[in-house]
């Protein structure tokens, strides 16, 4: 293949054992670089998504409750929007962190696709569907369901990283 | 041996065999973008050497860097292009059809 390099170094082709070995040698590489990728957000953060996720359910289920509940429509309305926008501003400050400590692109896309596809899909379903089955039946009881399972969610996960991290990089 | 474009072998890139174009390929490849000092770190390299290695994938068009001040240093950070993309992997294609995969 052209490279466009100047005079680049030719090799002879490899035999298949030292082509296996190559190939293992950027496996491991790949391990190690996926270790600094799956590094934890820090303490702070997790608690910071953690009260973010379990409040959501409950302010989107008063937003979108049929008649006032507890507090004003235009109450929930901004206090979602503020959680949320000062959630956002938090969230860009612990990505410049994370970057600047670890020394790599934050990306999702190295994590284990087992853990992330159910969360892309579940989160959203566990933060809006507890407000609309609040809606549908009156049982504030749901919303609480939504807000402690989410906070679950987040609890499990961060830990889940904090093991992951732990174990590929020992 | 076929060299059509769909043979393997095609993609194999004397510029990126050099084991250590190569490391540091597959650092860059998993983790989008990493800083200099990192890439040193993780594959144990003297900065010359990885100076060297990376001035060379620069130079080809594979890897790019940007370069960012944190704590009133300058840092480098490196990543691959998408052309350095096509061939790390077209690259790792001809290793596996040597190994028989």
């Amino acid at each position: 293949m052209e490279t466009g390099a100047s005079a680049p170094d030719r090799y002879p082709l490899p035999t298949s054992d030292e082509a296996r070995a190559t190939l293992a040698e950027a496996a491991r590489i790949r391990t190690s670089a996926t270790a600094l990728s799956a590094t934890p957000w820090p303490t702070w953060f997790a608690t910071t998504l953690t009260a973010y996720v379990a409040f959501f359910p409950v302010a989107y289920g008063g937003l979108f409750a049929d008649d006032r509940w507890l507090l004003p429509k235009a109450a929930w309305a901004a206090a979602l929007l503020s959680t949320t926008a000062a959630y956002l501003a938090l969230f860009a400050l612990a990505a410049r962190s994370w970057r600047q400590r670890t020394g790599v692109a934050l990306r999702f896309d190295v994590l284990p696709k087992r853990a992330t596809v159910p969360l892309a899909i579940g989160m959203p379903a566990l933060l809006m569907g507890p407000a609309w089955a609040f809606r549908a039946t009156g049982q504030a009881g749901w919303l609480a369901f939504g807000a402690v399972a989410a906070a679950a969610v987040s609890v499990g996960f961060h830990l889940a990283f904090v093991r992951l991290h732990g174990k590929t990089t020992a | 041996m076929s060299t059509g474009p769909t043979d393997p072998m095609a993609g194999f890139d004397h510029l990126i065999h050099a084991p250590n174009r190569l490391r540091v390929c597959a650092l860059l490849d998993t983790t989008g973008e990493a800083e200099f000092a990192v890439l040193q770190k993780q594959l144990g390299l003297s900065p010359s050497a990885l100076s060297k290695h990376a001035g060379a994938l620069i130079e080809a068009g594979y890897v790019e860097q940007r370069k960012a001040v944190r704590d009133t240093r300058q840092r480098v950070w490196l990543r691959l292009t998408p052309q350095g993309n096509k061939a790390y992997h077209g690259h790792l294609a001809a290793l596996r059809a040597i190994v028989g995969q």
